[in-house]
C-alpha cells in the first residue's frame, strides 16, 4: 500500500508531460473494463444455465445507475483502445518518439471525436426507454427489477425460508464465490502486500534485481499489444451492436421480451459464437496479464506477488471455461 | 529579483518524517543558476542544508533534484526559465529526487541505482586479440553513430527516479541502466551484447517500461532515452545483430 499511495500522490504531483496521464488513464480504463467483463461474462453465463436470472441481470443493466455506467465503459473501451494502439505503434517504432506527444493529443481528439456521436445515439435509446413513461412507473421498474430481486435473495439468505430455492441457491452458488470471491481475493492481497511493504519498509525502494531472460514475460509483451489490435475491432464491434446499433434496452424489446431469445437469435449463428469465443479468450487474457502487471508494480513481497499472480491466473481460465462452456451449450430450449 | 525557496528537508537524526522550509534570497538575476542560490542559502542562512555537487556545469551528474516538480540538475537550470517574463519574484521548490532512499535533505543513497547500472555489465567486452598493427579496433561513422547519443549519459538518475514505474517498483532496473546497456549493445566492436539482453529480458528488466515518455524530457543531457529502452526491447525480440543492422539503415529517421 505504501507504495501504491507514494505512485498516486507523486504521479499527482509530479510534473510529467502528457504521456504520464495518457498512462494513468490507460491503466484506469483497462481495470475498469476488466472488472466489467469479468461480471459481464458470468451474467452472461446464466443464459445457458440460469435463464430467468439472465432476465433479471438484463433488467438490472437497464437501471440508471448502470446506465451511467455504461457510458462509462463505452468511455474507457474507446480511450483504452486508441491509445493502446499508440503505445504499440512507439514500442515497435521507437525511432519515431518525436511524435508521441502529438499522438497522445490524437488519442484524445479521436477518443472524443467517436464518443460524441456514440453518445448521442446511446442517449436516444435511453431517451426511447424513458419517454411516454410515466415517473411513477419508471421508479416501479426500478422498484420491481432491482430492490425486490435483491432484496429477495437477503430475506431467503436470513429467513433460510427461501421463496424461490433455485434463485437463492444460484446467488450463493455462482455470485458469491465468482464475483465477491474474486474481487476479495484480490483486494486481500493488495492489502497483505501493502502491510508487507510497510513492516519491511523497502517499498518503492531500489531492491534487488533479478536477472534471468523471461520468455514468457516477453511472449506476453508481445501479446498484449497484438491481442489490443485484434480486440480493437472485436470489442467495437460488440459495443456497436449493443450499444448504438441495437441499444442495451433492446436486448429485450424494453422489458416486454426476452433477453434469452435475443441471445438465442444471435448464437443462433455460428460465426457469432466464433466472435464471441474470440473476444472471450482474448479480452480475458489480456485483461487478466494486465492486471497482474499492476499486481507486479504494487505487490513486492514474493509470496504475495505469487499468490496474486496466481489469482489472475486462476480467475481467467475459470472466467474462460464459464465463457466456453455457455457458448457451447447455448440458451436451453431455444 | 526576489526568490522565495520551499525546500524539502530531512534530518534522520533529529526528524521523524521530511518537511518543507521557506528561505527567501534577494538580489537575484535570471541568469542564475538554481545551484547558486542553494549555495547561497546554504553560506548566507542555514549551514545544515545538504546537498550534493561537484562540477556545477553539467558534466558530473551529481545534482540531480526536483525542481517545481520536474526532475533536472540544479546546476543547469537558469532562474530565467522557472520565472515569468519581467517577473519581481520567483518560487523554487526543491525535493530529493523520488525512488531511492533520502539520506539528508537533498541527499539520496544513489547505491540501489548503482547496483542496477553494475548489473547490466556497462564495459566493454571483446575477448579477441588486438589487432596486430597495434592500434584500436575499427569502426566505421556510421557503425559508431547508432550508439552516439547513449554515450552522453552522466549517471544523474534523473530519468530513473522520474519514472512512475520505478517509483512503484525499485526491482525496475530502470530508464538509465538500461540505456548504459544501449551504448554497448549497440557497439559493433563489443561481444557481450546477448548477454545484456539476457540480463535486460528479465521480468524486472525492460518489460516493466510502460511507454510513459516521462524519462525522455528528464534527461539533462538530452538522450533520447525511451527511445533506446524500446530499442532495447526489440533488440531482446530479434537479436542484437538484426537490430544494429536496422538501426543502421532507418537510424536517424523519423
Ligand atoms: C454494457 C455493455 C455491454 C452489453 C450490454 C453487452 C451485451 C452482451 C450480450 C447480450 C452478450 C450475449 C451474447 C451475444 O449476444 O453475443 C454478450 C456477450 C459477450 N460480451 Fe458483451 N456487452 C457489453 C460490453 C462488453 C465489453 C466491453 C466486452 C469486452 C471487453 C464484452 C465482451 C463479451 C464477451 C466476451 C461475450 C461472450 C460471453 C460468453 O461467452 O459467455 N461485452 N455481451
Ligand atoms: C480494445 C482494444 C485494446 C487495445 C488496443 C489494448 C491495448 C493495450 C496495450 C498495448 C496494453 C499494454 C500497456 C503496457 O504494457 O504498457 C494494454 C494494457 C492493459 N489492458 Fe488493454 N487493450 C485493449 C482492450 C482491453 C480490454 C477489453 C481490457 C479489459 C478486459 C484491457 C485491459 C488492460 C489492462 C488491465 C492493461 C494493463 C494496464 C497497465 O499495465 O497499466 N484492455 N492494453
Ligand atoms: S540517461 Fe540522462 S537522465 Fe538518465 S542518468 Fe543518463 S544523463 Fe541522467
Ligand atoms: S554539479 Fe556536476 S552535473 Fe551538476
Amino acid at each position: 500500500m505504501t507504495t501504491l499511495t507514494t505512485t498516486i500522490t507523486e504521479v499527482l504531483r509530479y510534473r510529467g508531460k502528457i504521456g504520464q496521464w495518457s498512462w494513468v488513464l490507460h491503466r484506469l480504463a483497462g481495470l475498469g473494463t476488466l472488472l466489467f467483463l469479468v461480471i459481464h461474462v458470468i451474467d452472461t453465463s446464466w443464459v445457458a444455465f440460469f435463464p430467468e436470472l439472465y432476465e433479471e441481470a438484463i433488467a438490472i443493466y437497464q437501471t440508471p445507475l448502470f446506465t451511467i455506467g455504461e457510458f462509462a465503459l463505452v468511455a474507457c473501451v474507446v480511450f483504452h483502445a486508441f491509445n493502446g494502439l499508440r503505445i504499440a505503434i512507439f514500442d515497435y517504432r521507437p525511432e519515431w518518439w518525436r511524435h508521441q506527444a502529438r499522438a497522445a493529443q490524437i488519442v484524445y481528439l479521436a477518443t472524443f471525436v467517436v464518443l460524441v456521436p456514440v453518445f448521442a445515439l446511446m442517449a436516444q435509446h435511453v431517451v426511447e426507454f424513458y419517454t411516454g413513461r410515466p415517473l411513477d412507473l419508471q421508479l416501479g421498474l426500478v422498484f420491481n427489477r432491482v430492490v425486490v430481486p435483491f432484496g429477495g435473495h437477503v430475506v431467503e439468505f436470513y429467513t433460510g425460508r427461501p421463496l424461490d430455492l433455485q434463485l437463492g441457491l444460484v446467488f450463493n452458488r455462482v455470485v458469491v464465490p465468482f464475483g465477491g470471491g474474486m474481487i476479495l481475493a484480490l483486494l486481500a492481497g493488495v492489502l497483505l502486500s501493502g502491510l508487507f511493504g510497510a513492516v519491511s519498509g523497502r517499498a518503492g525502494l531500489a531492491g534487488p534485481l533479478l536477472t534471468r531472460r523471461s520468455r514468457l514475460e516477453q511472449v506476453l509483451w508481445g501479446f498484449m499489444r497484438v491481442s489490443g489490435m485484434l480486440i480493437l475491432p472485436l470489442a467495437f464491434g460488440h459495443l456497436a451492436i449493443m450499444h448504438v446499433i441495437q441499444g442495451v434496452f433492446s436486448i429485450n424489446q424494453g422489458g416486454t421480451g426476452l433477453a434469452a431469445s435475443f441471445v438465442a437469435a444471435r448464437w443462433a449463428y455460428l460465426g457469432w459464437r466464433i466472435y464471441d469465443a474470440a473476444l472471450l479468450a482474448l479480452a480475458l487474457i489480456h485483461g487478466f496479464n494486465g492486471l497482474r502487471i499492476v499486481f507486479n508494480d504494487y505487490a513486492h513481497h514474493p509470496t504475495v506477488r505469487r499468490g496474486l499472480t496466481w489469482a489472475a491466473v486462476v480467475g481467467c481460465a475459470a472466467l474462460i471455461i464459464v465463457g466456453a462452456l455457455a457458448l457451447i451449450s447455448g440458451v436451453p430450449g431455444m | 529579483m526576489k526568490a522565495h525557496f520551499r525546500i524539502r528537508r530531512f534530518n534522520p537524526e533529529t526528524n521523524a518524517k521530511p518537511y518543507w522550509q521557506d528561505f527567501t534570497l534577494d538580489n537575484v538575476a535570471p541568469a542564475d543558476r538554481v545551484l547558486e542560490l542553494l549555495h547561497r542559502i546554504k553560506w548566507e542562512q542555514d549551514g545544515t542544508l545538504a546537498f550534493r555537487r561537484s562540477c556545477a556545469h553539467g558534466v558530473c551528474g551529481s545534482d540531480a533534484m526536483r525542481i517545481n516538480g520536474r526532475n533536472m540538475l540544479a546546476c543547469k537550470v537558469l532562474v530565467s526559465s522557472l520565472a515569468a517574463e519581467g517577473a519581481e519574484s520567483v518560487t523554487i521548490q526543491v525535493e530529493p529526487i523520488l525512488g531511492l532512499p533520502v539520506i539528508k535533505d537533498l541527499i539520496v543513497d544513489m547505491e540501489p541505482f548503482f547496483a542496477h547500472y553494475r548489473a547490466v555489465m556497462p564495459y566493454f567486452v571483446n575477448n579477441d586479440p588486438p589487432p596486430a598493427d597495434g592500434r584500436e579496433r575499427r569502426q566505421s561513422p556510421e557503425e559508431r553513430a547508432i550508439f552516439d547519443d547513449s554515450t552522453k549519459c552522466i549517471l544523474c538518475a534523473a530519468c530513473t527516479t522520474s519514472c512512475p514505474s520505478f517509483w512503484a517498483n525499485g526491482s525496475y532496473v530502470g530508464p538509465a541502466a538500461i540505456v548504459q546497456a544501449h551504448r554497448f549493445i549497440f557497439d559493433s566492436r563489443d561481444q557481450a551484447a546477448e548477454q545484456r539482453l539476457d540480463i535486460l529480458a528479465a521480468p524486472d528488466g525492460v518489460w516493466r517500461c510502460r511507454t510513459i515518455f516521462n524519462c525522455t524530457p528528464a534527461c539533462p543531457r538530452e538522450i533520447e532515452v525511451t527511445r533506446a529502452i524500446g530499442e532495447v526491447k526489440l533488440a531482446i525480440q530479434m537479436g542484437a545483430e538484426r537490430m544494429r543492422a536496422r538501426k543502421m539503415t532507418r537510424g536517424g529517421t523519423e
